[in-house]
């Protein structure tokens, strides 16, 4: 716990010592240099958890990523915003291989997590799914009891014992603060709660397979308002603990829950850099118009 | 708080050349497993084709081609045996004739009122008549036929053919006397619309009627001997081949997207417009498919054709009297086999294969025909969106 | 007025088409109802005494006293009949004349006598149970009575029509002898009545009871049986093969050539005449594979195996293509394998339509007849073991309805047996097609909720 807090300091505080101190070299940069050589500069850095290098995501002939490069840094919230078709949800759903289901999509270039390239046919699937969890746009409880749903997870893992997941159910529950509204009624069907209940339940679910990465893709486009503010509550918690990458359309939100954001602009990573910069002061006119939401 | 969820990550995601190995072997094994059971269909239907091919050939070379197609006369068991089919395809050609044209116009309306006309409430309760008619077992129409429904049509055959005569014209002659007497009006251009439409409509639909009234006097003393018979069986059948037609003929209905009607209503057209115009020609290929499926439902049946059809291979005087026995392909190779197959080998038993082989190149074609129709169909209102 | 017309139109043709719906559904009361009928009549009748006989010997259940005591009470109603009849033997027996005149009227009505009443005094023993009962249901003895009390003779007086059939009373042919008072007196409704006791009977063990004397006596339980073991048989090779090949086709196969043959085979299959299906069991599982010497349940269930096959097919892959993708992305998301995920997802979510084809599938194999004629179904046969059916052929419910319908020596004396055959076949198909509907039902509810 203490290590995780100051790896965390310590991290903030870099954050805060990048801010100061780069501002000024980074508008002097060219914005094509300032892509390359500033993510460049991301996976040298040893709190960099995923990163892509030159990475590219192929529908058949139709380049959906465009040779990307970028770190994302453990712990923190990333976010990736971008209008519909840019690519960012095919960029999320590459990190955990989610796009192999896709016929004729394959991916080029490397994308390495803790370094290690998950772009390769060796890399066991199943086992980085476990260690990338995902929420998807649309709240997608199985039609099974609550407790079923969150112990889906640890059953695969081959945890059978009924009090170790009782245990693993609560602690899910509890951290996707969904705990107290459903621990009387754990052994009814997931599909009767509500929208947000619902969203809050899978990540829940996610979070019982303890991953070190919560890829979320639109997770509060389908609820109202009061929902949505439970989820960004929820992945405020989640913080620190879980490096976190979001997709949304809500420019509100990715200024609200990330510490990171990413503008994607039709297959290309336009802009990436800590949310304050990018939304008070983007570098690029692109990015300042999506983000003034003069386009998009 | 999280960390007592002691799970060992593997230190590494990538597999070992020998993992990927033995993965890439189960799943292959697995996926073998699952293709060859899915194989097995196309098994069967070599199978099936193989079989009776096999079983068929002896015969033709033992009787040739000519006797078998050409002839009338079926005494497979005769002490110098003829082996003349044609009385047996006669026999399977009108029943199913009479089946079509009972099942296929019945079954397109009723597909029309389900799909089109009634109310999705009501939908509900109608659609399982439907589905309940197509589970009864064959053996139970063929009960119905041969002990309820023959001594009826023996009995009171005129009459009960006489009532369905008129069931079915009648609404036909209004429609047709409607639609004169809209015609004839539109070309008179008189005043008091209203009493001279009502006059002229009385008069068509009352001169229709009085055909119609006599006719069914002429059917009604109509007397049949015997209750087992080619209509009987094409009755029973029909309605046996109605849930086919039906179900095939809505699925094609409910394709034809939404736009078309709507673009139809749109124009002013009445419901009966919009889909006598609009919605059936879109689906007419489908209904085609439907009728075909019928077809064979129809001429494939065994057991309501060997109860009640009164199995006399014969072509009846004059060739269209439906009232009298006919035998079909089906009731022979059913009735026959048990006498047969104790002496395999013989014509008599191959004979029956020859009859099966038949049967088997016309459901082949008929369902290449229909599947082929509907992927079609399929892919022309897709590809229409 | 063009308006009008068009309108009018309107009305005629969605009446129309309303019509044929109705049609539907009337001949579906049409059918039903005389089936639904007259077969509970197999099951609630009006049992004679000579039921109750024929429980307590053939099937060794009775009510032990009481029926002793009713038997005793037909006895002296008889009693009378049967001493006025052999006080007319011993009369013929002394007059000459009078036997060369009535031996020929005399022994007929005997005869339907013991049809009604079951064996007169004095008859030797026979070992066909139905000579030694009379009739058991009232209905069955009325018309027997009517045979009793008239003879039957054609009327040729017309020579352009056909032979009219007219009844004559016997008791005419036996006008002046003593005999003339026994149709007064013995046989009149209300000492038929008394000599046969007729009361309502609750008769369900038809189910359960094995048939004696062909069918004359007792119920159709192996028939039933053998229904149940072909059945399940034909399930238990269909639903493995049924599910896996639609797994494959829904969650495997691509849109290659050959895996669109296989759907044009499944589909070529499932337009396969029934009939056809009989003889590919006969010609390869009988002669070929020889799965059993002859007619055998286990080549029976294969045949309906195959028959049914594309149905659950069709019905699977439809219901697993139903499947919601989000519940696939879901789990493979947590990091199953895609085996993990059909298995503990897809499957459990389309379980009901998958039911919904088995239990159409099932009504199906039930009912089928076709393709058991040659392949498993005989017409007269004890209870097999699920070991033994193997290898024996065994009664059928499709088949026996066929065969007591047509090829029995007594159809009109077993009405009752076919339309409660036929009743029980229905029912049982019906109740599974309930099940689907029910099932389809909750799937939908399931898929919009």
């Amino acid at each position: 716990m203490t290590i995780q807090e100051t790896l965390e300091r310590d991290m903030t505080n870099d954050r805060i010592a990048e801010h100061t101190s780069s501002r000024h070299s980074f508008r002097a940069r060219k914005f094509t240099d300032f892509i390359k050589k500033d993510t460049a500069d991301d996976f040298e850095k040893p709190e960099a958890h995923i990163c892509a290098k030159d990475l590219s995501v192929w529908y058949r002939e139709v380049e959906a990523v465009k040779k990307i490069n970028l770190g994302i840094r453990k712990g923190k919230v990333t976010a990736i915003i971008g209008p519909s078709g840019c690519g960012k949800s095919t960029f999320l759903r590459a990190i955990n291989r989610m796009n192999d289901l896709i016929p004729g999509c394959r991916m080029t270039g490397e994308l390495k997590l803790d370094g290690e390239n998950i772009n390769s046919p060796a890399v066991d699937v199943v086992a980085l799914r476990q260690r990338v969890g995902m929420v998807f746009q649309k709240p997608n409880p199985f039609p099974k009891y609550i407790f079923d749903n969150v112990a889906y997870g640890p059953r695969l893992l081959g945890i059978r014992h009924r009090g170790r997941l009782m245990q693993i159910v609560e602690e899910s529950l509890t951290r996707a603060a969904l705990w107290d509204e459903v621990k009387d009624r754990l052994q009814q069907n997931a599909l009767g709660l509500s929208g947000g209940q619902q969203q809050r339940l899978c990540i829940a679910r996610a979070l019982a397979v303890n991953p070190e990465i919560l890829l979320m893709d639109e997770p509060a486009s389908a609820l109202d308002p009061k929902a949505t503010l439970h989820i960004e509550n929820l992945i405020s918690e989640l913080r620190g603990d879980y490096t976190i990458v979001i997709v949304t359309h809500n420019m509100q939100q990715a200024a609200r829950v990330s510490d990171y954001t990413a503008f994607f602009y039709e297959g290309d990573l336009i802009e990436y850099g800590p949310t304050r910069e990018i939304f008070t002061n983007p570098r690029l006119k692109q990015t300042e118009d999506y983000i003034t939401g003069r386009f998009g | 708080m999280q960390k007592n969820i002691n799970k060992s990550l593997p230190p590494t995601l990538l597999m070992s050349g020998r993992t990927i190995r033995l993965r890439r072997m189960v799943s292959f094994f697995g996926e073998g497993v699952l293709v060859t059971v899915a194989f097995f269909s196309v098994a069967t239907v070599l199978a099936i084709l193989y079989f009776v091919t096999r079983d068929t050939i002896p015969f033709f070379q033992a009787e040739g081609f000519h006797e078998f197609f050409t002839s009338t006369r079926w005494f497979p068991s005769r002490e110098h045996p003829e082996f003349g089919a044609g009385s047996l395809f006669y026999g399977s050609l009108i029943v199913t004739l009479g089946a079509v044209l009972i099942a296929v116009p019945l079954g397109v309306f009723a597909a029309v009122g389900l799909s089109e006309i009634l109310p999705f409430t009501l939908r509900q309760y109608v659609k399982p008549v439907i589905e309940i008619l197509a589970s009864i077992p064959s053996v139970a129409y063929g009960f119905f036929a041969l002990v309820i429904f023959a001594p009826l049509l023996q009995g009171q055959g005129g009459i009960l053919l006489s009532v369905g005569f008129v069931i079915i014209t009648l609404p036909i002659l209004l429609l047709i006397a409607a639609l004169i007497t809209g015609v004839i009006i539109r070309y008179l251009n008189t005043s008091g619309k209203m009493v001279v439409w009502l006059l002229l409509f009385i008069l068509i639909s009352g001169s229709g009627g009085y055909w119609i009234w006599k006719i069914s006097l002429m059917i009604s003393a109509l007397q049949i001997d015997s209750g087992v018979n080619a209509l009987n069986v094409a009755i029973i059948l029909g309605i046996m081949a109605l849930p086919t037609v039906v179900s095939v003929s809505e699925d094609s209905l409910q394709a034809v997207s939404k736009d078309i009607r709507m673009a139809s209503y749109g124009l002013g057209a009445t419901k009966t417009e919009t889909i006598v115009k609009a919605v059936i020609p879109s689906a007419a290929s489908g209904i085609f498919a439907a009728s075909l499926l019928g077809t064979m439902r129809a001429i494939g049946e065994t057991m309501v054709v060997w109860m009640a059809s009164g199995n006399a291979a014969q072509i009846p005087t004059p060739w269209y009297d439906i009232t009298s026995p006919v035998r079909t392909l089906t009731a022979t190779i059913a009735g026959d086999m048990g006498e047969a197959d104790h002496i395999t080998g013989s014509s008599r038993y191959h004979v029956l294969f020859a009859l099966a082989f038949c049967l088997l190149i016309f459901s082949f074609i008929s369902n290449m025909v229909s599947e082929w129709i509907i992927k079609n169909n399929k892919r022309k209102l897709q590809g229409g969106k | 007025m063009r308006l009008r017309l068009r309108l009018l139109t309107d009305k005629v043709f969605t009446s129309f088409s309303m019509l044929t719906l109705v049609f539907a559904g009337v001949f579906l009361l049409v059918f039903l109802g005389p089936i639904f009928i007259r077969g509970a009549g197999a099951f609630i009748f009006k049992g004679t005494v000579e039921h109750r006989k024929v429980i307590r010997d053939l099937f060794e259940r009775s009510d032990g006293n009481s029926l002793a005591q009713e038997i005793a009470a037909t006895n002296r109603a008889r009693q009378q009949l049967y001493a006025r009849l052999t006080s007319f033997e011993n009369e013929m027996a002394e007059n000459r004349d009078l036997r060369m005149e009535y031996k020929n009227d005399y022994e007929p009505f005997k005869e339907s006598l013991r049809v009604l009443l079951g064996p007169l005094p004095g008859d030797p023993i026979v070992v066909t149970p139905r000579k030694q009962y009379g009739q058991t249901r009232w209905d069955r003895a009325l018309v027997k009575y009517k045979e009793v009390m008239n003879t039957e003779e054609w009327d040729y007086s017309n020579p352009d029509s056909m032979g009219q059939k007219i009844l004559v009373p016997r008791r005419s042919a036996f006008a002046g002898t003593s005999l003339e008072r026994v149709f007064d007196e013995d046989l009149d409704k209300d000492n038929l009545k008394a000599m046969l006791r007729p009361r309502l009977t609750f008769y369900w063990r038809f189910l359960t009871d094995s048939p004696k004397d062909s069918y004359i006596f007792g119920g159709i339980w192996p028939a039933l049986v053998g229904t149940f073991y072909l059945t399940i048989g034909a399930m238990l090779f269909a639903i493995p093969a049924g599910i896996l090949a639609a797994i494959y086709l829904a969650e495997y196969a691509g849109e290659t050539t050959l895996v669109s043959i296989v759907r044009s085979c499944i589909s070529t299959l499932a337009g396969v005449p029934s009939i056809v299906f009989g003889l590919f069991g006969l010609a390869f599982f009988i002669n070929t594979m020889h799965v059993s010497s002859s007619k055998s349940v286990l080549a029976g269930s294969l045949t309906l195996g195959l028959l049914v096959l594309p149905t659950i097919i069709r019905a699977a892959e439809e219901a697993i293509k139903s499947v919601p993708k989000t519940y696939k992305e879901a789990a493979l998301g947590l990091g199953a394998s895609k085996f993990r995920t059909i298995l503990t997802v897809i499957l459990p979510v389309a379980l009901p339509g998958i039911l919904t084809g088995i239990v159409i599938s099932m009504g199906r194999a039930a009912g089928e007849t076709a393709p058991i004629i040659f392949t498993a179904a005989v017409s007269a046969g004890v209870v097999l073991t699920p070991l033994e059916a193997f290898s024996n052929p065994t009664q059928a419910l499709p088949w026996s309805i066929y065969n007591l319908c047509t090829e029995h020596e007594a159809v009109d004396e077993i009405r009752h047996v076919q339309y409660g055959m036929v009743l029980t076949l229905i029912t049982i198909v019906l109740l599974l097609n309930a099940v689907a509907i029910i099932l389809r039902a909750k799937v939908e509810r399931k898929l919009r909720g």
